[in-house]
């Protein structure tokens, strides 16, 4: 697995349903490591994640995910990932490590190794003795838990998380995310992981794919994301800065408001900073703080959100 | 963090084949119905009325040497269970009349007690099978497993066939091995050799097209109540309706019809005109319970006609064929949401 250089690579994919088009011409690669599936409601991802899984028929699109040619392998595609869906789904009248071990006995582990598994993954999953309560009885945090260890049973190398933190509480929320990460940094298990919440994203993804109406609209690593496309700044300035922002605007500058009493100025890189405190000193303006601006992912999220252009190259960016 | 938790480890052992997958999920339905109390009871109870051929089997052999036991026989032969030509072979040469009587036995054992008690015990069990995986939305869980959706209905359809297997099959094919063993020599089993086999074939037409019907039932729904509901209906309302439509023509009057003389030949044992004139196959397709004991009576070879029994076999084909159909093409639309 880690000779391979993408996970998944899936080319015009398209899915529709009747008339409506859920998942148009959608092509994508997933790196190793941990890969955030963002888009908001209806924009594709769970037809996304179910037509990797052979869940949904995809009515066109070729790839291949693990190195098994997708879709006409799905059986030895889902052998070797986990999925934890987003509904809520358990198998009624049995206890959570009765359902921990059947998932795994039905991914290919023998009856007695299932078991004996279920409960390593228990243990790795914080289950106490409620393992041994009907998962009926479960609550929304414990039956997540419970989804989790599912997914993790039969130990795929890749893991497909679909919201595995809603809810969580923060303490159980944090300890999920950990565990994702540790799972990728130590035990080198690529992990898509589909979420509504930014900060689980921005907590261990290390790229990011954001789909909006069916289509791809960014690929990129979290860190290349992060950076604005032409150099800035960011200043936070004590008291007026009105004549400053005048002086900025002279120098042929662009500056906005971040919406917090920030400025963010550009086109200056690192070396072009001297020129800003100069103009600052003559305005007579302090600077309290000045830093290179990062993109907030949120941002990034709110403008694709809204964009409405073609899809995206992988490794590129277009965002309105 | 107990003493024994390990952290992560990775599972890297062979895994078992595709084909073991429904098994498992056979066993954990049958692990889940045995949890329940009265199946267990129910279970134990279904075994009681194999007293009675094994009584008939017991009496049959004695006779062999005790000839009293002959006439005990030739009644419970001729009346409960309507066949005074057996009755009569009995009577006139009980040696070559083994077989029929054997096998007769144990198709009343089929007929009777235990088609109702399969009715019940079906109705309780197959309707939660699926509709619980349907309301649960465990099929997702499932079926992102390495399982295609045959995989999965025979994995329920295979808890269905345990527990029928139990109250069915398993007793007679026990039927048939005290039989064995009561009688006065060993030598019986080259005149019966045939019955267990037809005990399965009994057993096949008996299990495949109910279990396809029950979980029909099961995956339509999310409540099982109503699956139930449906199953047991199918039965009564199909057994109404096939009496009504057999007898409507009939004239209702008092039975003067005589009591079979035993002492007759066989070929002389004729029904009465009443009787004669009632068509029992036409409306068999109506009534499920009906189709059933044809086709095991054919099975069983104590119904040679085989173009009686052809409309009766497509139904309960089709039943099946239709059954698993539907059930399928329900979980493809359920994955497709």
């Amino acid at each position: 697995m880690s000779t391979l250089k993408n996970v998944v690579q899936i080319d015009h994919l398209v899915k529709r349903y009747r008339n409506v088009e859920a998942l148009a011409d959608v092509s994508v690669k997933i790196p190793p490591g941990i890969t955030g599936l963002l888009g908001p409601n209806g924009s594709g991802k769970s037809t996304l994640i179910k037509s990797l899984l052979g869940l949904v028929q995809a009515n066109e699109g070729s790839g291949d995910i693990l190195g098994y040619p997708w879709p006409s392998q799905v059986r030895e595609i889902r052998e070797k990932v986990g999925y934890l869906p987003e509904d809520d789904c358990y198998i009624a009248g049995l206890n959570g490590i009765e359902s921990v071990a059947l998932m795994g006995n039905l991914s290919g582990l023998p009856k007695i190794e299932g078991l004996r598994r279920a409960h390593e993954i228990c243990d790795f999953c914080d289950f106490g003795e409620e393992r041994y309560r009907p998962v009926e009885s479960f609550s929304t945090g414990m039956r997540q838990k419970l989804k989790f260890a599912q997914a993790l049973v039969h130990d795929p190398p890749l893991l497909i998380l679909d919201e595995p933190t809603t809810g969580l509480d923060p303490a159980q929320r944090d300890s999920m995310l950990r565990r994702i990460k540790t799972l990728c940094t130590q035990y080198g298990k690529a992990v898509l992981l589909s979420t509504h919440i930014l900060p689980d994203v921005k907590a261990i993804c290390d790229s990011v794919i954001i789909m909006v109406e069916g289509q791809v609209r960014v690929v990129d690593t979290l860190e290349k994301l992060s950076q604005p496309i032409e150099p800035t700044i960011h200043v936070t300035v004590q008291g007026e800065s009105s004549a400053f922002v005048e002086r900025l605007l002279h120098e042929q500058l662009t500056v906005d408001s971040d919406g917090e009493g920030g400025l963010r100025i550009s086109p200056v890189g690192l070396s072009e900073v001297q020129g800003i405190w100069e103009i600052a000193a003559e305005t007579r303006t302090m600077i309290r703080r000045l830093v290179p601006a990062m993109n907030s992912l949120d941002q990034l999220f709110i403008e694709t959100a809204g964009a409405t252009q073609k899809p995206a190259v992988s490794g590129e960016r277009k965002v309105s | 963090m107990a003493i024994h938790h390990l952290g992560y480890r990775e599972w890297e052992q062979p895994r078992t084949g595709h084909w073991l997958r429904p098994k498992y999920i056979a066993l954990s339905g049958i692990a889940l119905v045995w949890r329940r109390k009265w199946l267990r009871l129910m279970l134990m109870l279904a075994w009681l009325p194999i007293a009675v051929p094994a009584f008939g089997i017991f009496a049959f052999e004695s006779s062999l040497n005790e000839p009293g036991f002959l006439r005990v026989v030739a009644n419970l032969i001729a009346g409960p269970l309507q066949r005074p030509d057996i009755a009569f072979m009995v009577l006139t040469d009980p040696e070559s009349a083994r077989h029929e009587v054997w096998t007769l036995l144990i198709m009343a054992f089929f007929r009777y007690p235990q088609l109702s008690a399969m009715i019940l015990l079906v109705g309780l069990i197959a309707p939660m099978l699926i509709s619980y995986d349907l309301r649960s939305r465990a099929y997702l869980l499932y079926f992102s497993r390495p399982l295609r959706i045959i995989d999965y209905i025979l994995g329920k359809a295979a808890v269905v066939w345990f527990f029928l297997g139990m109250i069915v099959t398993v007793p007679a094919l026990s039927l048939y091995v005290v039989g064995v063993l009561l009688s006065p020599n060993l030598s019986v089993v080259q005149e019966t050799w045939d019955i267990p086999l037809r005990i399965l074939g009994a057993s096949f037409v008996l299990l495949v097209p109910t279990t396809a019907l029950a979980i029909c039932y099961s995956a339509c729904t999310s409540e099982s109540r109503y699956a139930s509901f449906a199953w047991f209906a199918t039965w009564i309302l199909g057994s109404v309706a096939y009496q009504v439509m057999t007898f409507s023509d009939v004239e209702f009057r008092p039975d003067r019809r005589p009591r079979p003389n035993l002492s007759q030949p066989a070929a002389m044992v004729q029904p009465s005109v009443e009787a004669g004139s009632i068509d029992l196959d036409r409306w068999r397709i109506l009534s499920p319970y009906h189709a059933l004991g044809k086709v095991q009576a054919w099975v069983f070879g104590l119904d040679p006609t085989v173009g009686s029994v052809l409309p009766t076999l497509l139904l309960l084909s089709g039943i099946t064929v239709f059954g698993f159909w539907i059930v399928r093409r329900r979980l493809i639309s359920l994955l497709s949401v």
